[in-house]
């Protein structure tokens, strides 16, 4: 029964991968329509968005933002179109509409660059903006992953919330506080895939670590995982997707023994160091693999730098958020995760 | 209860930013900087609180050396000018407009068919910015620091512009090169002069110079990274700069020629460029100047 279960659900990931996946072939004239769910990548003279699976460059101007409707028209040539143009381009309309946009545009009105963008792709997985040379600097030193939205964020958010709230409450009540936090961040994230499904992963197996066993926890993310492969199939090779699964996965198994390892530690720092190693140790494989650049120092540069991720993600979601509200506040708010910016700027610069 | 840890952090941030601030306390001098833009031009005067930007390069990488200089709090520029309506050196300011409160567009009328400077004038529009066109013999002043206007000649625009509407951008077209509306200015502080001298060229210069307007300067922004159709002997012997400052990177177009840097060796300007020294840092107290490593 048990394993028919199993069986059924793999089979499920399996047939659903290659039922959906596109198939096109070279020298196809192709006119795509559809949404973007994915950040357009900016160039110099040019941006990309990818559609349908294939990857499209189009004139810089005008821009497409996460959300936008947009049909194209171009030839396909291995997996990317060819002399694309842009026939027309329609904003998002909806409830979320342009929220998630605004606070990219308050966070660039009150922080200078790379500051701004690192705090737009660190809170919200917004990497659209970051220039050139520091994003080079970030795959150097094995630390893009912190901009791209991850489980990864969302894990160590959840467990910076937790233990902030345990300071006032008991565990309990505290892991569901920090649980209400994470979707409501998810909310003003503005809904993107990548977070929520980080967020169902991140939920699903932190409760089951607070409530029950850690095996629990464990067999909960697998199933999460699939299901989530059978609804999103082409979700298989989504980089965000590896990170949010294999981190939250890592945390889980390693973090008691990484906690014993930094017992040296004042406690005052130890919870969020043994977090961060504990993510790090599944994650930076698959770092090394994707960015294709192997630096010996990653873990430790990670070490070095992780520990700002939660606060500045917290202090950007609320300085944002509050900010289109009463810009000065926010800008207060905001100004306070500028030396942990700078601090992670010079380290990846130092080590870049 | 380990509240503490948080107060502590809090304040430890607090102390982070008031350490930070103290790196960025001005000092009474100007600083020009010509930013390392890639291929194109992008000009930072600095003067207290006070700052004037000319020309923002081809994209983003302007943001970048704006940071670097300007205080994280002040998101104000108190003066921006453009040269000329080419990519190279309207690129960067799109998001300038976006990001930073400007007081003052300075930028001639003449309109380019690009999608991208259709997108400046959006983002100009959208910022409420005062818009200028700048006009010979007109003197600007920001703050502390001077700018006379040496071109583009009222002949020039009345010839090719003759009822245009003046302060609006995209005004009119030309079938003239746009280079040749590049805007020419001496940047001043105390007896510190600098040559802002866009992307002119041959067919202006002897214009400009007619005009007897040109007068020794400390600085020159060598025309047109340095191009061949740029710097002229005249010019050179008219402003005999001691310094003379190449804004370029990677290109196709062979900027810069090998005969402007022979120009300037002859003529003993020590010369530097953006593509090899990076930003180039030039602080001046209004009587000497000298070269920030």
């Amino acid at each position: 029964m048990k394993y028919l279960f199993w069986g059924v659900l793999i089979i499920l990931v399996f047939v659903r991968y290659f039922s959906t996946k596109p198939d096109y072939v070279d020298g196809q004239r192709l006119r795509i329509e559809g949404i973007v769910r994915q950040e357009p990548s900016r160039f110099s003279y040019h941006q990309k968005i990818s559609l349908a699976g294939v990857s499209i460059y189009l004139e810089k101007y005008p821009e497409i933002y996460y959300g936008d409707r947009v049909v194209v028209e171009g030839t396909v040539k291995k997996g990317e179109l060819e002399n694309a143009v842009l026939i027309s381009k329609e904003e998002e309309r909806g409830a979320f509409s342009g929220f998630r946009k605004r606070v990219v545009g308050f966070f660039q009105k009150s922080l200078p660059e790379p500051h701004a963008a690192l705090v737009a792709g660190i809170s919200l997985g917004a990497k659209g903006s970051l220039p050139k040379g520091f994003w080079d600097n970030l795959t150097k030193t094995g630390t893009a992953h912190v901009v791209v939205a991850s489980g990864m964020n969302v894990s160590l958010v959840a467990s910076f919330l937790i233990g902030v709230l345990v300071t006032f409450m008991n565990r309990k009540r505290a892991l569901i506080l920090a649980l209400g936090g994470i979707w409501i961040y998810t909310l003003i994230s503005g809904f993107e895939a990548p977070i929520v499904r980080a967020a169902v992963m991140g939920s699903i197996a932190f409760s089951a670590q607070e409530l029950g066993r850690v095996y629990s926890a464990w067999r909960a993310l697998v199933v999460t995982g699939l299901i989530l492969l059978i609804i999103v199939p082409a979700w298989v090779t989504d980089l965000g997707f590896i990170l949010s699964f294999v981190a939250t996965a890592s945390i889980l198994v390693f973090q008691k023994k990484t906690e014993k390892l930094f017992a040296f530690v004042p406690r005052l720092a130890r919870g969020d160091f043994s977090t961060t190693t504990a993510a790090q140790i599944g994650v930076s494989p698959i770092l090394f693999v994707t960015f294709g650049q192997f630096n010996i120092l990653s873990p430790v540069i990670n070490v070095l730098v992780l520990w700002t991720v939660p606060v500045v993600t917290i202090l950007g979601i609320v300085g944002g958020v509050v900010g289109l509200i009463v810009p000065v506040l926010g800008k207060g708010i905001l100004y306070l995760s500028y030396p942990l910016t700078s601090w992670f700027i010079a380290v990846v610069r130092l080590f870049g | 209860m380990q509240a503490y840890k948080y107060i502590l952090g809090l304040f430890a941030l607090v102390l982070g930013l008031v350490g930070l601030s103290l790196g960025y306390a001005p000092d009474g001098q100007l600083h020009l900087v010509a930013c390392d833009v890639g291929q194109g031009d992008g000009i930072l005067a600095i003067y207290k609180d006070t700052q004037v930007l000319i020309d923002g390069g081809p994209d983003d990488r302007i943001l970048e050396c704006l940071s670097e200089h300007v205080p994280f709090w002040d998101r104000r520029l108190e003066l921006v000018i453009l040269t000329h309506p080419q990519l190279d050196h309207y690129g960067g300011l799109i998001e300038v407009f976006r990001r930073y409160s400007v007081d003052t567009f300075l930028a001639n009328g003449l309109d380019s068919g690009a999608s991208s400077y259709q997108a400046l004038k959006n983002a100009v529009g959208g910022s409420g910015v005062r818009v200028v066109t700048p006009k010979e013999d007109m003197v600007l002043r920001v703050g502390m620091i001077y700018l006379d206007i040496l071109s583009p000649s009222q002949s020039l625009l009345t010839q090719e512009a003759p009822d245009s509407r003046t302060n609006i951008l995209g005004a009119f077209s030309s079938k003239k090169d746009p280079n040749d509306f590049s805007v020419v200015a001496i940047l001043r502080l105390g007896e510190f002069d600098a040559l802002l001298t866009g992307d002119i060229g041959p067919s202006e210069i002897p214009e400009i110079l007619a005009r007897g307007k040109v007068r020794e300067v400390e600085y020159i922004k060598v025309p047109h990274h340095g191009s061949k159709n740029g710097l002229t002997h005249e010019l050179l012997d008219a402003s005999s700069p001691e310094i003379g400052v190449i804004s370029v990177g990677k290109n196709s177009y062979g900027h810069p020629n090998e005969e402007t840097l022979k120009m300037l060796r002859e003529k003993g300007v020590r010369t530097l460029r953006t593509d090899e020294e990076g930003d180039v840092e030039v602080v001046s107290d209004g009587k000497s100047w000298w070269i920030k490593p």
